[in-house]
């Protein structure tokens, strides 16, 4: 009875293996049913990450005010009675106006280059399970979104859009390990591929061994073939440390994204690209040091009564 | 019976996805994070008998692959989730001072919950996967640990009734 026992678990655990290999093997070699499978889950889901994106907006702000206020525990104390509800509609508010700031920095960029773009908000981003980078967004094929369009957030590169469902999408992030996107270096224009790393920084790898690059040089998007995944021009980061190991093949570099992922509220699909190369137009303006005027002083000697 | 407690079990467990991905995934945690979805699963694991174990991680593991943020091929979850299952459940099976213990209880699943992680990270290097730099890895793995750590402790008495509730057994905690 035992043996029999211990005969029909392994034979389960082999159905089980069994079963999961067979789903691997169907979805490497692109079965449409996996992924139809995937777009129906990601379907269903979508209402619910859109409500959960509504309601925990403010918490998340929240958090994050705590956190900041932290040091002025006795002063918060002191207040939070008095501004209870005040402070829910200014965290709404406030939520509101990060996100319009977002948008008109996104539409500000779009506008420069000449690219058309789609707004959405961002509705959910993706757990850190797997080692991926993404978001989802709430607009979808429905909007007119198709896979691998440029997305683009305030400071320039955002990610591109992996998959698309009828009112999302999913966005692999820049930073994700898998993303890569070939880059051309401001001015010099020399060209390389930039591959996320899984936060912020990416590293390039320039294709031709006899050009340099310096730390501070801003990167751009070089454009794909019919501007899909990628158009020309965005601004991509700026060089933040120069590899220079003996022996390698191809220079490289570390580059330090424009864009800050962890705050993605709203974000532009470019539906369409420019006419015409954008060229350097995007690079990012460096803060520009106000001058301090100087102060001359000029001593006259007070005449003296002499007599 | 089998019925029963797949159609209470079923509920749940999109219940918990549903929470994964609506509810936890809007946080952008510090470290990675955490799955509420696969600590559920191991603790149930953890209070199984292996052959359920294995089909409790099973349906975790296609739950995981169905979630868009899944990197791998679908069935990379399901594969290394059953294994785990049946694995951290036939090595704790008949020991009451794992199932009548809540720190014996953390313990496996944290360690679990490192062990898969890192399973999903060879099966993902065989695949393709392309999983990032190895201080960001150790860094996610390490991040995600912690967080285990800090979360299975606050779940494991609801999670443990449901199992009770489910599998009539005595280790509700």
């Amino acid at each position: 009875m035992r043996n029999g026992g211990e005969g029909r678990a392994r034979l389960l655990l082999v159905i089980l293996i069994v079963t999961s290999l067979f789903l691997i093997t169907l979805d490497l070699r692109g079965v449409k049913v996996i992924e139809g499978f995937k777009q129906g889950t990601q379907t269903v889901l979508s209402p619910f990450q859109r409500a959960g994106a509504v309601v925990l907006n403010p918490v998340k702000d929240f958090f994050s005010d705590v956190t900041h206020l932290g040091r002025t525990r006795s002063q918060i104390e002191k207040l939070e009675a008095e501004n209870a509800n005040l402070k829910i509609k200014l965290l709404n508010r406030k939520n509101a106006d990060a996100q319009l700031k977002q948008l008109e920095d996104i539409l500000d960029l779009a506008g420069m280059a000449g690219y058309k773009v789609l707004n959405a908000k961002v509705i959910s981003h993706g757990s850190s399970q797997s080692f991926s980078q993404t978001i989802t967004i709430d607009s979808g094929s429905n909007a007119g979104i198709k896979k691998n369009m440029t997305v683009l957030s305030q400071f320039g590169l955002a990610g591109v859009v992996k998959d698309v469902y009828p009112n999302s999408a999913l966005i692999q992030l820049a930073s994700d390990p898998a993303f890569k996107v070939g880059a051309r270096i401001a001015g010099s224009q020399q060209i390389g591929i930039l591959s996320g790393r899984g936060n912020r920084s990416a590293s390039l790898q320039l294709l031709d061994n006899s050009t340099t690059v310096k730390v501070g040089d801003v990167l751009l998007a070089r454009g794909s073939v019919a501007n899909r995944p990628f158009v020309p021009g965005v601004p991509l980061g700026y060089v933040s440390q120069v590899d220079n190991s003996a022996g390698a093949v191809a220079q490289t570099a570390t580059i330090r994204y424009y864009t800050n992922f962890s705050t993605l509220g709203v974000v532009a699909i470019v539906v369409s690209g420019p006419t015409s190369d954008p060229g350097d137009s995007l690079v990012p303006q460096k803060p520009r040091v106000a001058p301090i005027p100087t102060v001359t002083v000029t001593v006259t000697p007070s005449p003296t009564a002499s007599n | 019976m089998i019925t029963r407690q797949i159609s209470i079990a079923t509920p749940i467990f999109l219940l918990i996805f549903v929470i994964q991905e609506a509810v936890i995934s809007q946080f952008r945690l510090p470290g990675g994070g955490f799955s509420i979805l696969l600590i559920f699963a191991l603790t149930w694991a953890v209070l199984s008998q292996p052959e359920v174990a294995a089909v409790i991680g099973f349906a975790a593991g296609i739950f995981m692959d169905l979630s868009q943020s899944a990197s791998g091929p679908f069935g990379q979850w399901t594969l290394i989730m059953l294994l785990a299952g049946y694995a951290i459940s036939y090595i704790g099976y008949g020991d009451d001072n794992i199932h009548a213990n809540a720190i014996g209880i953390v313990f496996f699943v944290v360690v679990a919950n490192f062990f898969v992680e890192i399973a999903y990270l060879v099966t993902g290097a065989l695949l393709g996967v392309s999983t990032g730099s190895f201080g960001q890895i150790v860094l996610t793995l390490f991040g995600m640990s912690i967080w285990a750590l800090l979360v299975s402790p606050i779940l494991l008495p609801l999670f443990t009734r449901l199992h009770a509730l489910i599998f009539d057994s005595r280790s509700a905690l």
